[in-house]
This record gives C-alpha cells, structure tokens and sequence, in this order.
C-alpha cells in the first residue's frame, strides 16, 4: 500500500452540503477527499441516500452508495425548528461552500433564498446543483438519472457497437448508475472550486446542472451535428473490433492506427484473409469491416480474456478486458496504485472504498474516515455555536 | 473577470481527454497555450475519413478558445524555448504515455526545479505509477477496465463500449483537480502534480458498485431498470425512434401517473400497489406504460408527465439539443463561428457563475496563431531570433 498525500490541497476550506441525490453528494465527497472539512447537514431520518439501494450485505442494512458517497465527510442534524436554523446559520458563517441540491422552495422555506444567503452569508460560496440548474424554462423541472442520461443526449446514442447489433429494435439504453449525477457532481466542486480560487467570494453563487454537465461530456455530439452528421446509435459504432466475446468474458478492441492492426493480424497469428494486400489500407478495412469482424469475432470465441490481453498489450494492440466489478477491487495495478482503502463501514464492516480517480504529489489520497452515522458529530453544531456568541460578544 | 483570470497554462495534451480539461480551464479563465508543431499537429488538424471528414476541422470544440503555438520537442533547442515558456507559465497539462515527458526532458522533477510553484497535470490512461501505466488506451478501454462499460448493458446483452462522452469525464475530473491545486497554488505558493487515470474515472463513476462487489454482492447489467423505482425506463411514443424516459419515485406519484394516464384499474391493481409489488411486476408494468405512451407524441407527454410532479424527459437527440430553448437560456448552448464564416451551435463551460462571465470567446485557432504574442511579447524574442528558430524547425 502506497503512501498517502502529506498536505491536501483543500486543508483549511470548511463545506456545508445539503444533499438528497448523487450530484450534490458527490460535489461533498470530491471535496471531503481533498481536504476541506465538509459537514453534511441532514433531517432528523437521516438523507433519503442513506436508505438508497443497493444495500451492503449479509445485514442489508447499510447502502453502499451512501457509503461511497459519504466517506470522510460528518455528519451533523438540523431541525426545521428554531433551534435547528439557528445551529445551521452558525455553521453556514464560518463555512467556504455551501453545496446543495434544494429547489427553490425548499431554499425559501429553509430561509436560504438566494437573497438571503448573499446578504447573511457574505463570504458562502452558494454552489446549487439541481438536475435542470436554478434558472431556465426547466428550472422546476424534475429529473432523475435515466431522464437526465436522455436530456443531455448521450442516453438516445446508447448502446452501440455489438449491442445495438444484437438488439436493433430496442429503446435506447442508459449508462449504468448514476454516470449524468456523477458528472454534475465532479462539475459543482468545479465551480465551487473556482469561486474559491478566484479569491473573488463576495456574493459568488455558483449554478450546475447535471444536464448541461452531462451534455457537456457529450460535447462530441454536437461537434458532429456542426459538421453535419446527426450520430445515431445504429451508425456510431467502429466499423471492426468493439466488443468481441472471448471464452470466459469479454474484451474490448480498438485499433485506429495501421501499426495497431499489424500488431492485430500478428496477434491472430497472421491468417490468410488477414494478409491481403488491399486491407493495408484503412479506408479499405472500414469498407470491409463487416467481413472482418465476422473473422475476429470467430477467432475470439476460443481465446481467454486474461492471455488475450497480455499478448495484445505486448504487440502495442490496444485491447482490454471487460472486469467485472470484484477484478477491479482485487486488481494488482489499483493495489499498487491505492485506489481503493480499507474503511469501517456502520453495519457492514471493514471494506475498501474507491478513494479517487487521481494521486497528488506522487501519492493516493485518503478518506479520512468512513461514512457517518447520523449526527455523529452533533457536538460540531454546539462548538460552532458558542464560537458565535463569543465572537458576537467580543466585537 | 473570470475565475481563473491571471493563470497561464502551457498546454501538451492531445487527443480528447486532456484537451477537454484545458478547453475547461481556459473558458473559466485561463490563458492556455496549446502546444503542436507541424511534425505533430492534434487530431483535428488531420483528416479523419472514419468520420466522413476529409480535412481539418473548421471548429473543434476541445481546442476552442486556445491560443497556438509551434515548438518542435523532438530539438533540444525546442525544449529549452519549452522551458522558457512553462517558466512563463503556472500551469503544465500533458496526456503523453507516462514516462514521455521524463524522455523529453520535461518531467515533473525538472520542472520543479525550474519553477518550484509549477502545477502539473498529467493525465493518462491508466496512471503515472503502477504495472500498467504502459498501458494504451482509448475510452472504450478505460471503460471496460474500469468496470463502467461491463456493467452498461441490456441484462441478456453484452457490455457496452463507452466513448467520447468517457474521455471527457476523464478531462473534466482532471479539470476540477487541476483548480484545487490553483486554490493551494494561490493560498501558499506551493506546487504539485496532479496524476489523472482515465480508468479510475471509468472505476470512481460506479463507486457503489464496487464497493457492493467487495461485500460479496453481485452488481450486474441491468439496461434501463433501477434497484428500486418502478415504472423507470424508455418508452416508445407515436413517432418512430422518439422516446420517452419516465421515472416514478413513490407511490403517490405512481397514482398520479395512473390517473393521468386514465387507468383506474392500474392505480388499484395489486400487482402495483407498493413500490417493491411495482419493482417484482415491472415488465407487466412497463408493457401498461408502453400502451400509453405509444400513441402520444413524446413532447406532449413529457409537458403533461412534468405537470404532475413526476420525472420525465424526451430522450434527445443532438438536434434537439441545438434547438433547446432551456439550454440556449442558460448559455450553455451557444452559436459560434466556424474558420469559414459558418454558424454553428457549439458549448460552454457548464457552470453559470453570479458575477462573472465565463465561456468560449474565440474559436479554433490556427497552427502558430499566437506566436507574435507568445514568443513576442511573453518570452520577449526577437523577430531575428524567432526567424531563426523557424529556419532551424524549432518552431515548425
């Protein structure tokens, strides 16, 4: 296991997040991990992602997604009583950012109108990230993953390659998980993150969509539109390679370079209908790529997935394995590389939990603790508290 | 003024992934310096007769907004312009296979002692360390090692291969990192390299996943369903290839749905009373939901199905999008001016800040465009020392 970083960038920033869904929470997370103590406000039950599946088992009593989401961050509860205001604005004055997913409605009954954040809370960073961002025709509207997925166009494009081969008449397939909330995610601490380095807090509200965040993702797309071709699932595949089933699983193939498809047909041990002359030529395989998938997809069947790759990788083919979930947990580069650490998880035990997807100075970071129970760090509230009516008194 | 105003970028990264954390950066505010020479232009500058084009793009969204410079790395005089320039610069962005830049003489370590404060990002496909980090890839590999693309899928299909949409994630992670080290940068002074792993975003997008597999569990291709909302799914609408995404998130909004969908015997059928009940029966709900929505235009269900409080959405196609009066409000859609005089829609930087303006101000520039300004004015050569630089390709 690999070191950790000595001094994260974010050390000395304080956050306040107030999530229901995966955006707001992963916002939270990313900045939790790089350092900024970041308190997660929630109801009296606790956030509705605590109780979203799936569940950890044997107890089922834990969900993994809470658990992932939630790593190093506390955990504090705040009424809708007087008191309860009271503690959050206290936490709010001494707080960098405010990450949060409320609606409109939700900020005015919560009194955290835009307004009102601005003029009590001069120095808050107002980071809002709502599936259709604060402003706009949808703002109010509602979204989900899967509706998200298909507002920012990525969802109509999917699947292509040997799913949409296999099933032409399908609907259009969603991305796994949570992909549109993640990315609004990633681009909250984003711009929370700018608002911070700017130097320039004063008043700075920040507004991300998970539909403008995922489309932005999506960029490609439009590119194409611009130069003239509307993609479509049906048309975008590679012509040859994608998706080719082995003996015991799947790998992925990709060769766009001439010197990749040498080292392809010296891989398939150099076969007849491979050595012609004309499929030198790139224009030439993609006019043939249905006949030469037929011939790579019959070669695959008989190979495994493990040697496969290893041979391709040496040949500078690029190819990969499609990992189930447990090989990517278990996985020696990740291991040397720190990915995933072992973490105390409430009613599921001690398990390793992806850190992040990036080392700094040379090194992993570390989640600085795992997800909360509910409240565990109530006793943050009175501190902040009392550090406020001292300060009120001092001046 | 924009958020990262005052910050300078000298720019190595090619392809997708790292020229989208750069195109982010810079419309946030940075100057970026977009590095090529005429030996090794980026992809966009080339042909690409896979996607119908048989030139150079007249605008490529990743490298918008960049200013361009030529400097040949493979000439030792060209490293030493390099280093001249990073000196100049706060920030290096690189997506070179790990160890390149060591090659080239431009590796952290050197750089760092050049100029203690550098920010480096580097970004990859699998990481700057580890018994990989050799490895190539393209999004479609990241996504497959990184479990994503195995877990995308029909529940009876194969997986399925991710792409641009993964490379960008990747950018726009390294993006995010790469502006908490300019907040540390701007609080202490120190610098640090930042080390991005295409196939760790691919891993750190089905986090959950995982970690339920390290439990014992079994996370596995599910196509539109979800673990817990019923109805949740597309569904087909009157036109052809129009769809309609729905998701119902209690049952109070489930008996909303059935009432506008006029279906009393659904809202007491038994088989959908409770969330779970709804979840066992989904394909005999879905196929209910389907005989509903299939003779109705998608746009009209999804106002209607909005109306009532409940998720939906028209799965959109790039048209749409263009078109969209939401995200034309926003400013994250925008029309932009091609190299031939062309409009054309293109996107901003997917944040709206208070109190300043950020996104896309100048297009796709030219090879060199900006070298009156960058060796000029900013390195201070002379016109007789540029001249000769380019007589000996260094600048090429």
């Amino acid at each position: 296991m690999p070191g950790t970083v000595a001094e994260l960038p974010l050390a000395g920033v304080s956050v306040v997040e107030m999530s229901r869904g995966v955006a707001a929470a992963y916002a939270g997370r990313l900045l939790a991990t790089l350092g900024a103590e970041t308190i997660l406000v929630e109801p009296p039950e606790g956030t509705a992602l605590r109780r979203e599946p799936p569940l950890l088992p044997p107890s089922h009593q834990s969900s993994a997604l809470f658990a992932y989401l939630a790593c190093g961050k506390k955990s504090v509860i705040c009424e809708e009583t007087p008191a309860g205001r009271a503690e959050l604005s206290a936490l709010l004055a001494g707080a960098d950012i405010l990450v949060h997913d409320l609606d409109t409605s939700q900020r005015t009954s919560l009194g955290l109108d835009e307004d009102t954040v601005r003029r009590r809370y001069p120095n808050l960073i107002d980071t809002s990230v709502l599936p259709f961002g604060a402003f706009g025709p949808k703002a109010g509207w509602h979204g989900e993953e899967i509706n998200l997925i298909h507002a920012s166009g990525e969802g109509f494009l999917l699947p292509n390659g040997l799913s949409a081969e296999l099933f032409p008449d399908r609907p259009p397939l969603k991305i796994f998980g949570h992909f549109a909330c993640y990315q609004g995610g990633v681009v909250a601490a984003l711009g929370a993150l700018c608002a911070l380095a700017s130097g320039e807090r004063k008043g700075q509200r920040v507004d991300v969509s998970v539909q403008d965040a995922a489309l932005a993702v999506g960029a490609f797309a439009l590119q194409r539109l611009g130069d003239g071709s509307l993609e479509h699932r049906h048309t975008r595949s590679f012509k040859y390679g994608g998706v080719l089933q082995c003996a015991d699983g799947y790998v992925e193939l990709l060769t766009l370079e001439d010197r990749q498809w040498r080292g392809l047909v010296k891989l398939m041990g150099s076969p007849e209908w491979a050595l012609d002359p004309a499929l030198s030529d790139s224009l030439e395989r993609s006019r043939r790529g249905t006949e030469i998938n037929r011939a790579i997809r019959s070669w695959a069947r008989l190979e495994r997935t493990a040697d496969v790759v290893a041979r391709a990788q040496a040949l500078g083919v690029p190819m990969a394995k499609y990992s189930n979930p447990a090989e990517v947990v278990f996985d020696p580069h990740e291991g040397a590389r720190g990915l995933f650490e072992p973490i105390e998880i409430p009613e599921a035990g001690r398990l390793p939990v992806l850190v992040a997807p990036f080392h700094v100075d040379g090194a992993p970071l570390a989640l600085g603790g795992g997800p909360p129970r509910l409240g565990q760090h109530q006793h943050l509230l009175q501190a902040q508290r009392r550090r406020r009516v001292a300060t009120a008194e001092a001046t | 003024m924009k958020p990262l105003a005052g910050i300078r970028i000298a720019d190595f990264t090619l392809h997708a992934a790292g020229p989208f954390c750069t195109h982010m950066l810079s419309q946030l505010g940075a100057e970026c310096i977009k590095i090529e020479s005429a030996a090794r232009p980026d992809i966009f500058r080339k042909s690409h007769p896979v996607y119908g084009r048989m030139g150079p793009a007249s605008f490529d969204q990743v490298a918008a907004n960049k200013l361009s410079v030529r400097i040949n790395l493979k000439d030792a005089k060209g490293i030493a312009l390099t280093k001249k320039l990073v000196g100049a610069s706060d920030l290096v962005c690189e997506s070179f296979r790990p160890g390149v830049m060591e090659r080239l003489g431009l590796g952290y370590a050197t750089l760092k002692g050049l100029k203690p404060s550098i920010v480096m990002v580097s970004v990859s496909s699998s990481g700057q360390s580890g018994p990989d980090s050799h490895f190539a890839g393209y999004a479609p590999l990241f996504g497959a090692w990184g479990a994503l693309g195995t877990l995308t899928g029909y529940e009876d299909g194969p997986p399925v291969e991710m792409r641009h949409a993964m490379d960008h994630s990747v950018g726009m992670t390294a993006a995010m990192v790469a502006v908490a080290a300019i907040h540390r940068l701007r609080q202490t002074g120190q610098g640090s390299h930042v080390d991005v792993s295409a196939r760790e975003v691919a891993c750190s997008l089905v986090g959950e996943a995982l970690l339920l597999a390290a439990a014992g569990g079994k996370p596995s291709r599910i196509g539109n369903d979800h673990l817990r909302m019923a109805p949740h799914g597309v569904f087909a609408t009157r036109e052809d290839d129009r769809w309609i995404t729905i998701a119902v998130r209690s049952d109070e909004e489930w008996q909303q749905l059935a009432q506008l969908m006029n279906a009393p015997h659904l809202a007491t059928d038994p088989r959908f009373a409770t969330e779970s009940e709804r979840h066992r029966n989904r394909r005999a709900l879905d196929a209910e939901i389907e005989t509903w929505t299939r003779t109705r235009d998608a746009v009209q269900l999804e106002q209607a199905i909005q109306a009532i409080g409940v998720a939906a959405h028209l799965s959109c196609n790039m048209r749409d999008i263009a078109e969209d009066r939401h995200l034309r409000d926003r400013g994250v859609v925008v029309d932009v001016d091609d190299t031939e005089g062309r409009k054309r829609a293109a996107l901003h930087v997917p944040i709206r800040f208070g109190n300043a303006e950020v996104g896309i101000e100048r297009g796709t520039p030219r090879l060199g465009e900006d070298e009156d300004y960058v060796f000029g004015d900013l390195l201070g050569l002379s016109t007789e020392e540029r001249q000769s630089l380019v007589d000996q390709q260094v600048i090429y």
